[in-house]
């Protein structure tokens, strides 16, 4: 009898894998806009497996981050570039040919150390990746760099505002 | 938690901030007045600010540890007041070159003063995450100042490339402070040090230190990362390539001394050829590429990349003398490199080009200039008695024993006598631009600012300081590297062993 836990795992790491495929190779468009907003929605569903492996927080930064202001980030750079001819563009035989040996390589790695791997472990304590700890860490040992990374994103948006200004005088 | 340890830290970023504000308020006329002070802040922060440290304190430590990332202790105190008097100097420097700026003068000033903070959070770094975040704060705030001159092509290829290849080096570190931290589940150096015996035989730790010292040789722009400097130095502006050449390249030394004598002195004795080896090629490819060079700019910082082989070479010695050689090397250098990059910001804030004929009749334009100038170039050659010939004697001395006994660092330590020579050849083409350039059009005197004659006086009293009574720093120097516990390599039982 499977927990419940383990339907959702299947559902997401299916739904995953399905929006994954149709981000990199989807069928009925090839437009860079549809790909990116199913890159968003595979995004969405990872997130959904660390909400399973007990990761809020990283479950909402994941969204927060990586679906919200990175894809925001390729959305515009999708349209400034406007990628007209990405639609037109023939597959490369070159390029197919490699990607296969990369993803050959990649599966074999993988198949290996699932292979070597002792299924024993089953008594691993359970990481918990809860805000409360988070913050406990980032607030008291880790309280130092992360001021300084705050004056670096100050220097950083100083620097923009700087170099992207109109007038030079 | 002992936060009053950060006082100077706290102080900087408290001006820095200040600058930056009050250019809000502040009318554009007198914008200028806001780098007298900010140098004013500085200077009172090196005065007051800094006290000596009369044993080793920790702050910032994970609960129940002894050992915190945040460390004051000689060493830091050492490097803290060299970063405080690099960016005095350049403050000064800057407010001649103001008018080359544009509308972002007072930025330009809080952005040295916020890159004055990372490296004084890198002389204290003893972990890892804090050593990275320093980095990054140094490598930000330079990729800014870098590209300031917007008008200039060649300013925005030198933001770009510092840009990239800084982000690169960035990431090789990060990558290795993670397989160090994998491996030996600490990123505390003195904990690190503990394990460090264990940690000697792991591959994942030593690619990890391997991956996290090619991100600080790349600060130090060592051979083979040290493709940047050329480009970087000759198109930023000349106050940031300054301070670039000083102050970021400092940052690297204290913390490359840190991370090889505090945290793994084992294995670093081990790896004592590989240094050696590095450090001859950067001062022979830094010494070398310089002789043709016609821009001031890119033939310092070809001199830059030699200095660092030199530095280095103090790292090689494995010993506590060779490690206050490289403190003393440091300081001379501070004085030199400032010195001369204050004379050729005052030449460049009235030309465009920065060729060697621009400093033809400098001698009868303005003899003071000419004169700051030929004492940097001679110190940097190591003529005495000037702050380079006892920075490099310092060096080289305690190679010397070594080099009797191993032919390989004797080798390194030929390279290093043949890259002096071969300096002098370049060192002293500039000296000769300066008084026997033929082909002057232009015979007006240059004046000079309040600010720069300061800056001038405290370069060119440095260097002669250093170079005619040395043993103040030397006294200085010596307790400050009590805290490092650099090892002499094991002798070599197998022949040929690396």
């Amino acid at each position: 009898m499977p927990q419940p836990t383990d339907l959702l795992f299947y559902a997401f790491a299916g739904l995953t894998l399905l929006f994954g495929f149709l981000c990199v190779a989807n069928p009925l468009s090839r437009n860079p806009v549809t790909s990116a907003m199913f890159l968003v929605l595979t995004i969405v569903s990872m997130a959904g497996l660390f909400v399973l492996l007990n990761a809020f927080f990283l479950a909402a930064v994941q969204i927060l981050v990586y679906a919200g202001a990175v894809m925001v980030l390729f959305l515009f750079v999708i349209m400034l570039l406007d990628l007209r001819e990405e639609e037109r563009r023939k597959l490369n035989r070159v390029a197919l040919g490699l990607g296969g040996v990369a993803i050959a390589g990649l599966a074999g790695i993988l198949v290996r150390a699932l292979a070597s791997a002792t299924p024993k472990s089953a008594s691993v304590p359970a990481v918990e990746g809860t805000t409360i700890e988070l913050g406990r860490i980032l607030f008291r040992s880790y309280l130092l760099p992360f001021e300084i990374v705050s004056v670096l994103l100050l220097v950083a948006m100083v620097g923009v505002i700087l170099l992207s200004k109109k007038e030079l005088k | 938690m002992n936060s009053s340890l950060i006082i100077v830290e706290i102080l900087v970023a408290l001006l820095g901030l200040g600058v930056l504000l009050a250019d809000l308020w502040l009318p554009v006329e007198r914008r200028r007045l806001l780098g007298w002070v900010a140098a004013a802040g500085v200077a009172v922060v090196f005065f007051v600010g800094m006290k000596d440290a009369a044993e080793v304190a920790y702050a910032f430590a994970a609960p129940g540890a002894k050992t915190g990332m945040y460390v004051l202790d000689g060493l830091a105190v050492f490097f803290k007041q060299f970063f405080l008097l690099a960016a005095l100097l350049v403050i000064l420097m800057t407010t001649e070159y103001a008018p080359k700026l544009g509308s972002g003068v007072s930025e330009f000033y809080s952005l040295v003063l916020f890159a004055l903070l990372g490296m004084l959070f890198a002389a204290s770094a003893n972990d890892l995450v804090l050593l990275f975040a320093a980095l990054e704060l140094i490598t930000i705030t330079f990729v800014v100042l870098n590209s300031f001159r917007r008008d200039q092509t060649a300013s925005i290829e030198a933001g770009v490339k510092y840009l990239i290849l800084g982000a690169t080096a960035s990431a090789f570190m990060v990558f290795g402070m993670a397989l160090v931290f994998g491996a030996a589940g600490t990123t505390n150096f003195n904990e690190m040090a503990a394990v460090q015996k264990a940690m000697g035989g792991s591959p994942i730790f030593l690619a990890g230190l391997v991956m996290v010292l090619a991100g600080l040789f790349f600060k130090m722009s060592l051979v083979p990362f040290q493709a940047w400097a050329p480009d970087v130095y000759q198109g930023s502006p000349a106050p940031a390539t300054a301070f670039l050449a000083v102050g970021s390249k400092a940052a690297g030394v204290v913390l490359l001394l840190r991370l090889l004598f505090g945290a793994v002195p084992e294995i670093a004795a081990r790896w004592q050829h590989v240094l050696g080896g590095l450090a001859a090629l950067t001062i022979l490819y830094g010494s070398l590429c310089a002789i043709p060079q016609r821009s001031i700019k890119r033939l310092l910082g070809y001199s830059s990349i030699a200095n660092a082989g030199y530095l280095l070479l103090g790292v090689v010695a494995m010993s506590k003398a060779g490690a206050s050689g490289v403190l003393f090397y440091v300081s001379g250098y501070l004085f030199t490199v400032l010195a001369a990059f204050t004379v050729v910001s005052v030449i460049l804030a009235r030309t465009e080009s920065d060729d060697l004929s621009s400093l033809n009749g400098l001698s009868q334009r303005s003899p003071a200039l000419a004169g700051a100038l030929a004492v940097a170039m001679a110190s940097l050659a190591g003529v005495p008695p000037m702050a380079g010939f006892v920075g490099k004697f310092l060096l080289l001395k305690p190679m010397v024993p070594l080099a009797a006994a191993d032919p390989f660092l004797a080798c390194v330590l030929v390279a290093a006598l043949v890259g002096v020579v071969i300096s002098m050849y370049y060192y002293f083409g500039i000296v000769r631009a300066a008084y026997w350039g033929q082909g002057v059009a232009d015979l007006t005197p240059i004046p000079t600012s309040w600010a720069v004659r300061v800056a001038l006086l405290i370069g060119v009293a440095g260097i002669l300081w250093l170079g005619i009574l040395p043993d103040a720093l030397i006294q200085a120097s010596t307790p400050a590297v009590e805290v490092l516990k650099p090892q002499a390599p094991v002798a070599q039982q197998h022949s040929g062993d690396r």
